[in-house]
């Protein structure tokens, strides 16, 4: 009998794992486990299944063989299945990694940051907070970069991305005066006093 | 007391207004109960009247001082086509005392930032002696520059200078 091992699949881009994918591979575990206070996780009535279920765990060698009777906190990390023997890195802290996630997920970031950067070049000065606006200075130059290149192809990315198209105009049409002798560095941001609600430290950001 | 300029720098203002300084002398600004420091942020309701400018000093010298209030990010930051516009000017204020007791050139001008966040710059200028009236003051308020301002007027570079920062406030109050 082949169970397929999640981990098998390779790394994913996060390069981290998840309990959801081991648990939907395997078959349910809800007879011994809701018996056995279990944290957050099923708040099903307990039901007494047959044990047949549980013995066909055997073929899949656990590193605890108690954990398939659910006598463990399922979401501990003593058993969770680190050997990833294909190659890809796997880090516990955050080394080396800087992207910032700005505390959303991928789709929201990425709206986030194009808004933001619709609305720098929009006003030429904004009030963010220090995360946020050291996360769309990179944004910033590429689109600066874009207009400085100022062909169709450069154009019609820049469109994808901001927001807004009389901003993209108007920008294909200033930036060669306006950044055309300078090299990268399009932004400047000055730190200043804390949000008043929760003290988050607020930013200026503003075009060079 | 010499304060550091690090702060103007990084702001902008000198650069695009002033010219590199070392500060001389020391003046305060106040709207209200809000004292005016570096960068900080002020709201156009609350800069609608003129502030009181003190200048700090010895009351019984008798240097004369200009002062000049200028936005340089007129109509909008990103696009400065009116930069500077004039705000204020005063002249001939005794060393010690406050702005009102010297002579309003330029009327005072709130902030009234259309778009964007705006810098004010308050500066100070040090007189050699009393301005007689050769002062040509420009009707219009656009287009105005402090450089060639100081230079007509043989003021040399500022000896102190201030900003503040300011947008249009929302019809619906922030939190």
């Amino acid at each position: 009998m082949a169970i397929p091992i999640p981990m098998a699949t390779g790394c994913r881009s996060s390069s981290r794992w998840s309990m959801v994918s081991l648990k939907s591979a395997l078959p349910p575990l809800t007879s011994a486990a809701s018996s056995i206070k279990l944290p957050c996780r099923h708040r099903t009535p307990p039901r007494i299944r047959s044990p047949q279920l549980v013995r066909s765990f055997s073929s899949l060698s656990l590193v605890n063989p108690l954990h398939s009777l659910g006598f463990s906190d399922m979401s501990s990390f003593g058993e969770n299945f680190t050997i990833i023997d294909n190659g890809c890195r796997f880090y516990a802290m955050r080394h080396g990694r800087r992207v910032p996630k700005l505390n959303r997920p991928p789709d929201q970031r990425r709206a986030l940051l194009r808004g933001l950067t619709t609305q720098l070049l929009k006003h030429g000065r904004i009030k963010t907070t220090r995360a946020r606006a050291s996360a769309v200075r990179k944004y910033i130059d590429k689109m600066i970069t874009l207009a400085k290149d100022g062909s169709l192809h450069k154009r019609r990315q820049a469109l994808g991305f901001i927001y807004e198209k009389q901003i993209v105009h108007a920008l294909f049409a200033e930036v060669p005066d306006r950044y055309g002798d300078r090299n990268g560095g399009y932004t400047r941001i000055i730190r200043t006093l804390p949000r008043r609600g929760d003290n988050a430290p607020m930013a200026y950001i503003e075009l060079v | 007391m010499a304060r550091s300029v690090g702060t103007l720098v990084v702001g902008g203002v000198i650069g695009d207004v002033l010219d590199m300084f070392t500060p001389a002398s020391e003046f305060t600004v106040q709207y209200g109960s809000k004292q005016v420091t570096k960068g900080c942020d002020i709201k156009p309701s609350v800069a609608a009247d003129k502030p009181r400018v003190q200048i700090l000093g010895h009351p019984l010298s008798s240097n004369l001082y200009t002062l000049v209030m200028v936005d340089p990010d007129a109509p909008s930051p990103s696009e400065p086509r009116l930069r500077e516009w004039l705000h204020w000017l005063v002249v001939d204020i005794p060393e010690g005392h406050d702005a009102t007791k010297g002579r309003e050139l330029v009327a005072y001008m709130g902030p009234q930032p259309p778009t964007g966040i705006h810098r004010y710059i308050l500066a100070l200028f040090k007189q050699e002696g009393a301005m007689e009236g050769r002062i040509e003051v420009a009707d219009v308020r656009a287009n105005f520059s402090t450089r060639r301002f100081a230079s007509q007027n043989r003021l040399g570079l500022p000896v102190a200078a201030v900003y503040f920062n300011s947008q249009k406030e929302s019809a619906v109050k922030k939190r």
